[in-house]
């Protein structure tokens, strides 16, 4: 999923600003299960809000509304009128969800009231770690299912580096090293054998370094009408 | 108490509430400001029901559960 994190209410006080009437929209699936921008969340916001602008003189029309997935038009359309009649939208969705609204409603002012963080998974009740950096060429059938691109601190092909120390890296001993969690799940499966191939430079095109990334998938497209 | 204040109690319907309960039948005294709200059991309590209360005009909140 995708994992963020609000930002506080003096931030999200400022983005507001002076707008009158706010919609504070939620998104109903990566942010809701990490208890960031679900509509549990864009209600207490909205009523922070409320009583914020109350004590300062200022009080605002503070309305919540949580659709399924902010970041899919159909899902959109649905709060169409509601995102019409506000001065601002404060999105509780991930940066795709407060673009999707932006590119979606072009006379729409949308500010984020999350920290979009990474792409992870809760490790135990109330804690989510990063597993995946989207690099788009997946390395996992290489390490065991471990990546080191996303979990060894300097994203090493050939791990670990000498400042692996008792499973742990140099940078924080809270922080395990991908590479011996690699060869500790190699050595469980018997397969050690795995890493006696030396990886050769990424190709890292398909990651971010390559500008922008889409995907186009013809046999999905829908026909050009005739 | 000044009489102005609203204080909202939530109370558990299986102890603090029984307990208020047992209390008016005994005849005891609570100030009128506080107002008992019941629910099936404070963990159903969140964030937002405190918010709720404020937001009406409640100048504070208890929870006995």
């Amino acid at each position: 999923m995708i994992v963020a994190e609000q930002k506080t209410l003096e931030e999200i006080k400022t983005l507001v600003g002076s707008a009158k009437n706010v919609l504070v929209a939620g998104c109903g699936t990566c942010v809701t299960v990490c208890f960031a921008g679900g509509s549990r969340e864009a209600a207490i916001v909205a009523a922070e809000l409320r009583m914020a602008s109350k004590l300062a003189g200022d009080a605002k029309a503070v309305a919540d509304v949580t659709v399924q997935r902010q970041c899919e038009w159909e899902y959109l359309d649905e709060i169409a009128e509601q995102v019409g009649k506000v001065d601002v939208v404060l999105s509780l969705g991930c940066g795709i969800g407060v673009q999707a609204i932006a590119e979606h409603f072009p006379n729409a002012w949308v500010v984020p009231g999350l920290n979009t963080k990474f792409m992870g998974l809760p490790t135990e009740q109330g804690v989510w770690a990063e597993r995946c950096a989207a690099c788009g060429d997946c390395i996992l059938g290489l390490t065991g299912g471990v990546c080191p691109i996303a979990r060894c601190s300097k994203s090493l092909l050939n791990g670990p580096c000498g400042g692996s120390l008792d499973g742990h890296c140099e940078i924080n001993s809270d922080v395990s090293c991908a590479w011996q969690l690699i060869y500790d799940r190699l050595t469980s499966m018997d397969k050690l054998e795995v890493l006696m191939d030396i990886q050769p430079p990424k190709n890292w095109k398909t990651s971010r370094d390559g500008g922008p990334r889409k995907i186009v998938r013809e046999d999905l497209r829908l026909g050009k009408e005739e | 108490m000044s009489g102005d204040l609203q204080i909202v109690a939530y109370c558990c319907q299986h102890c603090a509430y029984a307990a208020a309960d047992l209390a008016g039948g005994l005849r005891m005294q609570y100030p009128p400001a506080v107002r008992v709200v019941m629910l099936p059991c404070t963990g159903k309590l969140d964030a937002l029901l405190v918010l709720q209360a404020f937001e009406d005009g409640a100048d504070g909140v208890m929870v006995a559960g």
